[in-house]
């Protein structure tokens, strides 16, 4: 069964994206923050992480370095989700973002989304 | 090499004293010729006679004397390395000694007391007083008088021998007592006079030289506190500036997260995932959602100002591919479009205009016009078209719409300004965004209603200079 990861902090926002994907056979783990992130990220080895960038940006960076020095997990797609257009204004992303998507991701989207990226579970 | 400025800290006319050492030079050569004139003249027209070779021997003196001081003043004049000044005045100094010297030398041999010439020591004193300190000058003016007084009491005693210019003065005059004292002091009394008088003119000079030196460093000195003062206050201001635009960034975020948060929650009921959902609850759960779009919308509106305000947009610009730019925003439209029975038509040049800006803000204006073209047309068309000349590139966009009643133009890019013929819909801060975008990129937004091509409807057009200097 396809896994998929959630870094946000935003605990609501995360339980709709979990409850969309569940209801799709996706099995979902959720982190609040970047460095559970990478502990989960390790230890799951998910097959699509869904990353949350926003201002303040401490904890998206936070672990994407981290993300992106660890061979084990570095080859995940992982598609992070912004508030903006493109990237948030003055920083650069220091690390392959396979796809960005605008806050905020109707939850059909969501489910092509990770589709798209994932076989869809037969369920 | 001394980094510091060797000429730096003396009186301004030491400066110049390197300089006109090599003038004391220049002139030697001709007093060299003067003293051959004089003397050929004295023996074969005056019918002087005295012996010339002593003289011609001291004039070939002269001259390597005065090759001499060529080849040091020159090394002088090209040096710049510390102590030079100091180097100078002591050559200056030695230069009127040995001129002394030798004029008390060539005036033994041409009759001493009983030579006219002898009030050349003055010449050398007042040399002397213009290029050296008055300490230095009124030394040198007491050594010249006292080598003529050594001169004149040496041959008056008969230490000395005593050469008589036949055919001149009787040959005993440089005995008399009462002669020999009045020369000498009518030789001092102008001596000192003129080293007085000199000595008072150079350092009234001096004076004034200082003072105009003191003013220019006090100018110089305000100068650089004012340039430091205001320099520090850009600096201030720029952080400010900067400050602000990160606060601005900090507030977006914390009003919309939360604002996404709900709209996803709602989102989610509606779509069925917490179970079914009844008409009538979907009705109004979509009216909630309805009006926090128009929040977040309103929100980024609001706080796109003043970024664009505060130069943000600058930091976004970079070379621009204009046909690229026009149908990323059009992606999407033309559904809209299409969904409301509307054509809508692109014109783009067949080479793409390239300008500076930023892609993401052009984009802005360009689907807030289309968007508007769409709203307020019922049926017809939109066109979108993009032309260029020398100066600048151009876009029209054209509807066939309700167009815009005459008394709202004026005010149409004002904020917050919505037509009297519009329905309450849209922030109406769309316009007054996209004319601060435009005026950002250096260039010019206006509307016209009716469209002069067509006579109905309305024409948005906006203009971007080429040039890079926004």
């Amino acid at each position: 069964m396809s896994k998929i990861l959630i870094i946000d902090d935003d605990v609501d926002l995360a339980a709709v994206e979990k409850g969309v994907l569940e209801r799709e056979g996706y099995s979902v783990i959720l982190a609040p923050n970047g460095v559970e992130g990478l502990v989960q990220a390790r230890k799951e080895k998910p097959d699509l992480i869904i990353l949350d960038i926003t201002m303040p940006v401490m904890d998206g960076y936070l672990f994407a370095d981290e993300f992106n020095r660890d061979k084990t997990i570095a080859k995940i797609p992982v598609v992070a989700l912004t508030s903006y257009v493109e990237s948030p204004l003055d920083q650069p992303v220091p690390f392959q973002v396979t796809e960005w998507v605008n806050k905020p991701i109707k939850p059909k989207d969501l489910v092509l989304l990770a589709n798209k990226y994932l076989k869809k579970p037969v369920n | 090499m001394s980094t510091v400025e060797p000429t730096a800290g003396y009186l301004p006319e030491l400066k110049a004293l390197k300089v006109r050492l090599n003038v004391f030079v220049k002139m030697r050569w001709l007093v060299v010729l003067g003293i051959i004139a004089v003397t050929l003249s004295a023996r074969y027209i005056f019918s002087i006679s005295f012996q010339m070779l002593p003289v011609f021997i001291i004039c070939l003196f002269l001259l390597v004397y005065n090759l001499w001081m060529y080849l040091w003043d020159r090394r002088l004049a090209n040096d710049d390395t510390e102590g030079v000044i100091k180097r100078a005045q002591i050559n200056g100094y030695i230069q009127v000694l040995l001129d002394l010297g030798i004029l008390t030398f060539l005036l033994h041999f041409t009759g001493g007391i009983t030579n006219p010439f002898i009030f050349i020591y003055v010449i050398h004193t007042t040399a002397a007083s213009i290029l050296l300190t008055k300490r230095r000058a009124y030394e040198l003016t007491t050594i010249a008088v006292g080598m003529a007084a050594l001169l004149a009491f040496l041959e008056y005693s008969g230490v000395i021998g005593h050469v008589n210019l036949i055919g001149f003065v009787p040959s005993t005059m440089y005995k008399q007592l009462n002669y020999v004292f009045s020369i000498i002091i009518t030789l001092a009394v102008l001596a000192y006079t003129s080293t007085y008088i000199t000595t008072a003119v150079a350092g009234e000079l001096r004076q004034q030289h200082l003072k105009v030196d003191q003013l220019r460093d006090q100018l110089l000195k305000e100068d650089e506190r004012e340039l430091q003062r205001i320099s520090g206050e850009v600096e201030r201001l720029k952080d400010e500036r900067n400050r602000f635009v990160r606060l601005l960034s900090v507030v977006t975020h914390d009003l919309q997260a939360p604002l996404v948060a709900v709209q996803s929650c709602i989102s989610y009921v509606l779509d069925g995932y917490a179970g079914e959902v009844a008409e009538q609850q979907k009705g109004w759960l979509q009216r909630g959602s309805r009006r926090i779009d128009g929040l977040l919308v309103l929100i980024t509106d609001l706080l796109d100002i003043p970024r664009i305000e505060l130069g943000q947009i600058k930091q976004e610009m970079a070379e621009l591919s204009l046909n690229e730019v026009i149908n990323h925003s059009l992606e999407g439209l033309d559904l809209v479009a299409q969904e409301k029975g509307l054509r809508l038509l692109v014109e783009l040049p067949e080479k793409s205009p390239v300008i500076y800006g930023s892609g993401r803000r052009l984009q802005q204006v360009i689907i807030n016009l289309t968007n508007n073209a769409i709203n307020y047309t019922q049926e017809g068309e939109i066109n979108i078209r993009l032309s260029e000349n020398a100066d600048e590139i151009r876009v029209d966009i054209i509807d066939t719409g309700i167009g815009i009643p005459p008394k709202d133009l004026p005010r149409l890019f004002d904020e917050f300004y919505r037509g009297s013929n519009v329905e309450a819909k849209g922030t109406g801060l769309g316009l007054s965004i996209a004319k601060r975008i435009i005026l950002a990129h250096g260039g010019k937004i206006w509307a016209e209603s009716p469209c002069p091509e067509t006579g109905r409807g309305s024409k948005f057009t906006f203009t971007i200079p080429k040039q890079k200097n926004i």
